[in-house]
């Protein structure tokens, strides 16, 4: 099946993946970088609300 | 009502499995790859169609603007047809997903960009500052310019989610309507199911419109940056 895939699709696409679209692959670099921040952000927000159930204004 | 309206657009799960997917992959069996020189009728029809969207959209492209090409037919080719599909009833369409909207709209505005900052620095650089500006606005325009830019895959990405959205809402909206006012009043459900089939002529227009939107202004950045 790999050299299916190999054959039918990198073989005739390799100067694109290769050469055209390098910038693109930054881009998709840049959008995973992305996706990553705002992942982890809400599990950071999740874990806070999960840990803390105590209301936030009743402390003065 | 509010559960019913937007049940629509939650992505669809097949007993815990993402048929998502399936779902993406879908448009893909529905353009059979050509393997002769003269094909069938489908696969004809569809190359001429395909022949007509490249020449149309990549004539003012330069050489290396060129070598976008395949990425840029491809992607009319995927929102055209996902839009296109999500009209027939019952069905998701993917690019009501703003996830999957920011993921083209991301890495080809980026791509674009720094493609200009990699072979034409100065120009891309200058685009910074449109000609003929008064000296004491520059500073500003500079920042208004810069967060243009930032802002273009952010509008690319809105702009189909919110119209593809807004259509299919609307659609259920105003069918749910002409079912509920059909046993009330029935010249005015008439009238209210013109304005249905109104308006899927129009979904079927914005569908096909918004997928050659994104890639126009792709296809602009491009230019702008080759």
């Amino acid at each position: 099946m790999l050299q299916t895939i190999i054959r039918k699709y990198w073989i005739p696409l390799k100067p694109y993946y290769t050469q055209v679209y390098q910038e693109i692959w930054i881009g998709m670099g840049l959008m995973s970088f992305i996706i990553y921040k705002i992942r982890s952000a809400d599990k950071r927000s999740k874990a806070l609300k999960g840990s803390s159930p105590a209301p936030a204004h009743g402390h003065h | 009502m509010n559960e019913n309206l937007f049940a629509s657009f939650i992505t669809p799960t097949l007993m815990g499995l993402p048929i998502i997917i399936l779902i993406i992959a879908f448009p893909n069996i529905l353009f059979p790859s050509p393997n002769r020189l003269i094909n069938n009728r489908l696969v004809s029809f569809q190359q001429w169609l395909i022949q007509l969207v490249l020449k149309q959209m990549m004539t003012m492209h330069n050489l290396k603007g060129r070598t976008w090409s395949l990425m840029l037919i491809s992607l009319i080719m995927f929102i055209g047809s996902t839009n296109l599909l999500g009209l027939l009833p019952h069905s998701f369409t993917p690019t009501t997903q703003l996830s999957m909207n920011l993921g083209m709209a991301i890495p080809l505005w980026a791509g674009a960009v720094i493609t200009g900052f990699r072979h034409k620095t100065k120009a891309s650089l200058a685009h910074f500052l449109p000609q003929g500006t008064p000296i004491p606005l520059i500073p500003m325009l500079v920042i208004i310019e810069t967060i243009s830019l930032f802002i273009q895959p952010m509008a690319l990405a809105v702009r189909l989610t919110a119209n593809i959205t807004a259509g299919h809402l609307l659609m259920h909206l105003i069918g749910g309507a002409t079912l509920v006012l059909t046993s009330i009043s029935t010249p005015t459900a008439m009238i209210t199911f013109i304005i249905l089939v109104l308006l899927t002529v129009l979904e079927f227009a914005v569908a096909l419109i918004q997928a050659y939107v994104f890639t126009l202004l792709v296809s602009l950045y491009l230019h702008d940056n080759t």
